[in-house]
């Protein structure tokens, strides 16, 4: 309930690492930069779970489409780019980072621009991994086609529930079977001592990230959903490189610094949530109010947990890669994320779930096959489901959505 | 003295006075339009002839922080429950069915919202559906239900969208449906979207301005549900529901000034 007049709780407490998140993402657009304008060195265009690290260790800069999608909707700006993706023959029922990315392509439009490029930066190859999803097959096969480069992918087996060595194997197989067009775009021979670097330095930087989110366990949480989505930057565009690592050791240095202090990221925790499925990147913002407002802390989520891969071993980078790559989230049966989940609400003493229903991403909306039901069975936490999408605001009511959530967080205080 | 209980709605602005006994004495409904300060004057100028209102006025609904008289805010979800279950004193599922929204709400044996499900953004199983139908259709609502009385046999709405029903609907008069039976179909269609929210799990109560205006529509619900009814005064018990949530704040001759 709340009375006209209420103090206002929307004051948002932020992270002093944010300074230095915005030096290390400028200092990652200024190498892409660089080598879009000087072709000094090559670029690959990699999928945000993808072989990141096998492209950083062969010297490419890498840059991700996905960030790309979610900085359209993050500046609420993914809708004026989907009506000409979809004039293109592109739904609007698929991936809207994939429509909002193609149609601003095709606009010759990004905000990038903003950064003195003058446009997206052009591929010298594009590599994929299907763990995700089909979409980005296809995605990454339009620029390939538009800038005439290669394009080679990982296809990973979907629905996994027993990650047995025959996958892996597979996996594994591929990982090794692109290696070649990589070696003739690079220009150079594949380098083992280098890669077994790389995925050392990308298995610290996600074992920092894992230990940044795990600090919203601590009640209440110095952290939450609205900060790690936007400070995983570095997780998704620098993992295997050391800049990641040198952020999240900054990062994680504040959070305890906070918990010392008894600084949470809600100033009057009162309740803790998870977030299930993907953020709706243009209404970051307003949520974050929102849910402060509420005395509401969302202290985990699946999104931000899928970029912790540390699993990945430089004593045998070729098989972790493979291993880490495809025990993701994303990429498993309901039967383990139930485990994974029932675990995750456990450990974050979570007391309500909302699954955000992504109208154009089925695979990150895990509410579509009873999941929730299950879940609300075995746990006995309540839910509450939203529909929503990720870039696409034209698929989400927004007052519809805060009375939801506002009679949710009721409905759970009624039960303290 | 009576406390004042106001549910802005997309569609309708309902208003309910609820006496010191805790009933509903007196009810108010006009259309909400675009603003939503006004459509709340004009229910509190009507009550105002008859009756001394106490404020804060306690509200609901899209517009519940919109008027200009002093106020406390609820969810129209949890009032819902709380004037359902005032009325029926037991665990019960609702089914609200009013101009935007479609919802659904199991209440426990204690008065709690157990879980509740809202319908998806889509006018399908709303009173919009309804209303665009109607007006397509050239028939009131209080035609509706006339013609609803001499239908024979269902007709069919497949299309999810109203839209795609209107063209529907538009076909099967070319095929000779009669308006009667095709208005059973509406009800069904609109029905059918409201019990996918969820599970029927007790006594199911049909409140909401839909089943209010069509209460041809709560006879079809109880012939799918027979443990099933719409109480008196259904578009109004989320109103009333507002003032029974703050019972805490009101003592006998006023609010209590320590709350």
């Amino acid at each position: 309930m709340s009375e006209k007049g209420t103090q206002d709780k929307t004051e948002l407490v932020r992270l002093k690492s944010t300074g230095e998140l915005r030096i290390t993402m400028d200092a990652y657009f200024t190498r892409l930069k660089k080598a879009a304008e000087t072709r000094n060195r090559k670029i690959a265009w990699c999928t945000s779970v993808g072989p990141a690290e096998l492209l950083y260790s062969m010297g490419f800069e890498v840059y991700f489409p996905e960030n790309h999608g979610a900085m359209l909707g993050a500046g609420k700006n993914a809708d004026k780019y989907i009506p000409t993706a979809v004039a293109h023959g592109y739904s609007p029922d698929i991936c809207s980072y994939l429509t909002s990315d193609i149609g601003a392509f095709l606009q010759n439009e990004t905000p990038l621009q903003k950064s003195g490029f003058s446009s997206v930066p052009r591929p010298d190859i594009l590599v994929y991994n299907t763990n995700q999803c089909r979409e980005v097959e296809d995605w990454f096969n339009f620029y390939a086609r538009h800038f005439n480069v290669p394009v080679v992918g990982i296809h990973t087996p979907l629905n996994i529930k027993d990650l047995n060595p025959e996958i892996i194997k597979s996996v594994e197989d591929q990982y090794h079977r692109i290696i070649p067009e990589l070696e003739k775009v690079a220009e150079h021979k594949f380098d083992m001592d280098r890669f077994r670097e790389t995925v050392g330095l990308s298995h610290d930087g996600c074992v920092l990230w894992k230990q940044v989110l795990q600090k919203a366990k601590h009640i209440p949480s110095p952290i939450n959903f609205f900060d790690s989505a936007i400070h995983m930057g570095p997780i998704v565009v620098m993992r295997g490189t050391q800049h990641a690592v040198d952020y999240y050791k900054i990062l994680l240095a504040e959070l305890e610094e906070r918990i010392k202090n008894n600084i949470s990221a809600v100033p009057a925790e009162r309740f803790r949530i998870y977030w299930e499925g993907m953020p709706l990147w243009y209404k970051l913002s307003s949520m974050a109010k929102l849910f402060a407002k509420l005395d509401t802390c969302i202290v985990a989520s699946t999104y931000c947990n899928s970029w912790v891969f540390d699993d990945l071993d430089s004593a045998n980078p070729f098989e972790s890669s493979a291993l880490a790559y495809s025990k993701l989230f994303i990429v498993r049966s309901d039967t383990v994320k139930e485990k994974v989940l029932e675990q995750l609400l456990h450990e974050f003493s979570v007391q309500g779930i909302i699954y955000h229903d992504s109208k154009t991403c089925a695979r990150n909306s895990n509410n579509r096959f009873g999941l929730q039901n299950r879940l609300f069975k075995q746990t006995g936490i309540p839910y509450l489901e939203i529909n929503g999408d990720l870039n696409d605001p034209r698929c989400y009511s927004e007052e519809q959505s805060i009375i939801a959530i506002e009679t949710f967080i009721e409905q759970l205080e009624a039960k303290m | 003295m009576y406390r004042l209980g106001i549910d802005l709605g997309s569609s309708y602005t309902k208003g309910v006075l609820v006496d010191e006994n805790n009933r509903m004495a007196a009810f108010h409904c006009v259309k909400t339009g675009y603003n939503f300060n006004k459509a709340a004057e004009k229910i509190i100028s009507h009550f105002a002839e008859s009756y001394e209102i106490v404020y804060p006025a306690y509200t609901c609904g899209y517009g519940r922080e919109e008027i200009k008289v002093p106020f406390v805010s609820n969810s129209e979800l949890i009032a819902l429950a709380k004037a359902v279950y005032e009325i029926y004193q037991t665990s019960c599922s609702i089914i609200d069915i009013g101009g935007q929204d479609t919802k659904f709400i199991q209440v426990n044996a204690l008065g709690q919202v157990d879980k509740f499900k809202m319908n998806r953004k889509c006018a399908a199983g709303t009173g919009s559906f309804l209303e665009e139908i109607a007006f397509r259709l050239d028939v009131t609502p209080e035609e509706f239900t006339e013609f609803a009385k001499e239908a024979t046999q269902e007709v069919k709405i497949n299309s999810y969208c109203t839209v795609f029903a209107i063209s529907e609907i538009i076909g099967m008069i070319k095929t000779g449906a009669t308006l009667a039976n095709i208005i059973i179909g509406i009800y069904n269609s609109i029905i059918l979207r409201s019990v996918e929210l969820s599970l029927v799990e007790d006594h199911l109560v049909i409140t909401g301005g839909l089943p209010a205006m069509h209460p041809t529509i709560v006879g079809l619900f109880k012939e799918r549900y027979p443990d099933s009814d719409s109480p008196e005064h259904a578009q109004f018990l989320a109103a009333y529901g507002c003032v029974l949530l703050n019972n805490h704040n009101y003592q006998q001759g006023g609010v209590n000034e320590s709350s």
